[in-house]
């Protein structure tokens, strides 16, 4: 389903990050241009088969974002590459491509369209969408209005509302009220149990037991194990 | 996923048929416009030309569909086919979101050109007197089109730095931004084609000189598509640029100032070709390469002289469009893998 073979990321940092013509004629003039050079993944592989879930661990900064985002396409890995077989939901962020002038309704089509649904499959499930973001009639509003529990709740039913093949989750799971979690809880254990392939990034041990049935652990970019989800959060703890 | 929403033999006998429909549709009605042109006989010749490359590769195409083969036409349809829901969204959002608090809303987009001249014909009408005939529909056009192309490259440039979190949390081919910057803000360009129409109907009726609207209209279509086909080129250019230096914003508008005084929109450009000094000589040779130049003429002999313009104008402003289209998709394509690691 997904493999990730050999995937490197090297991110270059210049000591000050230079963003005018200005300074880059003047910092090359005097020989300044430095670059650090910052390896965020190195020869990473792992391969996901369908209908896995499979857990991403690590400290801060161990490149678990950065694989998420090569592995949805979003970046492209400085060597190696990533093969994937259907269609992708990268829920990074939820509501990243929400327009705030624009109404509740217009932007399930707006953020729908950037996810990737069709027209008429959105048109068929705006009910579905509207009834399980429990807004009623404010998804009239422009959503600038909205409380930001409001924008999640709206967020996570638009990102949902699919059965991807595959899934991918940065964090996300806790959102709206205690009831909403509950409810937006059982909706992904219901997208995990439905044949969809799932990666799933993660700090909490509890949640990665619960759902997951392998983990991959990153430590300093590279894959430090690779294993069933007992044996590396076992390990991982210690 | 879905394949085949569209089908390609529609499509092509679609594009096709349009095609034909509308050249005959010109040759006929304008016919008269037409040969009073410096085209003449050409035109046909040209159309004829035309429609037969045109046949000749959607066979290619086809053929191609059938075996398989990849080519960069059929990649394009079904680019297009798979993401027409997000460029209409996109359009839409943009269009919606310019007119979303004002009161008088899309009518802006007429009332804007209409102001802007009245302005402007009071200034130069009385400040500075050019001789040129229908001056006040000579400037219009040529603001009318200028400040479509500068609205255009304005959106366009920040299309990419203005969608950063958009792009760094999904994956959209990210040429889809500067190309619904440019086609939502030519909406306005459009509809601004109405009120230029309007004024110039007006000014005909009143006038003794005789300025009328004649079939010759049916080609402002070509006139903008072309127009707007620079203008994507000048949108990849400008917003990969952009996500590089963020000076190219200030950059920009000082360029695009210079650009419009280079280009006879205000003056007549005989007051060029008269002068004798070396600036004048220089000036002149710069705005016979400047392409809005070429737009620019190209619209106002058509309302103005109300006949198609020469072959050779065509010409020029096709190899403009697609030479600047090239370009700027090249520096896009190059650059576009770097643009997540800037913004």
């Amino acid at each position: 389903m997904i493999q990730v073979q050999d995937v490197s990321m090297r991110f270059k940092m210049s000591n000050d990050k230079i963003t005018s013509i200005k300074e880059l004629v003047t910092q090359t003039l005097r020989g300044k241009v430095q670059y650090n050079e910052f390896w965020a993944l190195h020869d990473v592989n792992f391969e996901v088969k369908k209908g896995e879930v499979i857990g991403i661990i690590g400290r801060n900064g161990a490149g678990k974002s950065t694989i998420l985002k090569i592995i949805s396409g979003i970046m492209k890995p400085t060597t190696g590459n990533v093969v994937r077989y259907g269609n992708i939901v990268p829920m990074l962020e939820l509501g990243s491509g929400f327009d705030y002038d624009l109404t509740g309704r217009e932007n399930i089509f707006l953020n729908g369209a950037i996810l990737g649904y069709s027209k008429e499959f959105l048109y068929e499930k705006y009910d579905e969408i509207l009834a399980f973001s429990e807004l009623g009639d404010f998804i009239h509003m422009p959503i600038r209005n909205y409380s930001s529990g409001m924008l999640m709740r709206l967020a996570f039913s638009i990102a949902t509302v699919v059965n991807p093949e595959i899934l991918i989750v940065d964090e996300i799971l806790s959102v709206g009220d205690e009831n909403f979690q509950e409810k937006s809880h059982a909706r992904m254990l219901e997208l995990m149990s439905g044949g969809t392939t799932v990666l799933f990034v993660s700090h909490s041990l509890k949640q990665i037991r619960e759902m997951c049935n392998r983990v991959v652990w990153l430590d300093g970019g590279t894959v430090r194990m690779f294993d069933d989800v007992e044996t590396v959060c076992d390990a991982y703890k210690l | 996923m879905k394949r085949n929403k569209y089908d390609l033999k529609k499509i092509c006998a679609g594009v096709f048929g349009f095609c034909l429909i509308y050249g005959i549709l010109i040759i006929l009605i304008a016919w008269k416009q037409i040969q009073a042109s410096q085209i003449g006989r050409g035109a046909v010749y040209g159309f004829v030309l035309l429609m037969v490359i045109l046949a000749g590769y959607m066979m290619h195409l086809l053929q191609c569909d059938k075996t398989g083969k990849p080519s960069k036409g059929l990649y394009l349809i079904h680019t297009v086919e798979k993401y027409q829901f997000l460029i209409e969204q996109l359009v839409s959002r943009d269009f919606k979101i310019k007119y979303k608090r004002s009161v008088l809303g899309v009518f802006w987009s007429f009332l804007n050109p209409l102001l802007m001249m009245v302005v402007q014909y009071m200034v130069f009408s009385n400040l500075m007197r050019f001789q040129q005939d229908h001056y006040s529909i000579y400037l219009l056009t040529g603001i009318v089109m200028f400040s479509g192309f500068n609205d255009c490259c304005n959106q366009a440039l920040r299309a990419i730095i203005g969608n950063a979190s958009l792009i760094t949390k999904v994956y959209v081919p990210k040429y889809i931004y500067p190309i619904t910057k440019v086609l939502s803000a030519s909406i306005n360009l459009v509809l601004s084609m109405v009120p230029l129409l309007l004024v110039t109907l007006i000014y005909g009726l009143g006038n003794a000189d005789h300025l009328y609207l004649t079939w010759a209209v049916l080609l402002i279509p070509i006139a903008l598509v072309l127009l707007i086909i620079f203008t994507i080129g000048m949108g990849f250019l400008l917003s990969s640029l952009m996500v590089f230096f963020h000076d190219v914003e200030f950059l920009w508008g000082v360029l695009s100032t210079m650009w419009m005084y280079a280009t006879p929109i205000i003056y007549p450009i005989s007051i060029l070709e008269g002068a004798d000094n070396l600036l004048s000589k220089v000036t002149l040779k710069v705005i016979r390469v400047n392409p809005l130049y070429h737009y620019i003429e190209f619209m106002r002999s058509i309302i103005i002289s109300g006949c198609s313009p020469a072959l050779r104008e065509y010409v020029i402003c096709a190899a403009w469009s697609f030479g600047m289209l090239a370009f700027g998709a090249f520096v896009f394509k190059k650059t576009q893998d770097k643009f997540i690691l800037y913004i």
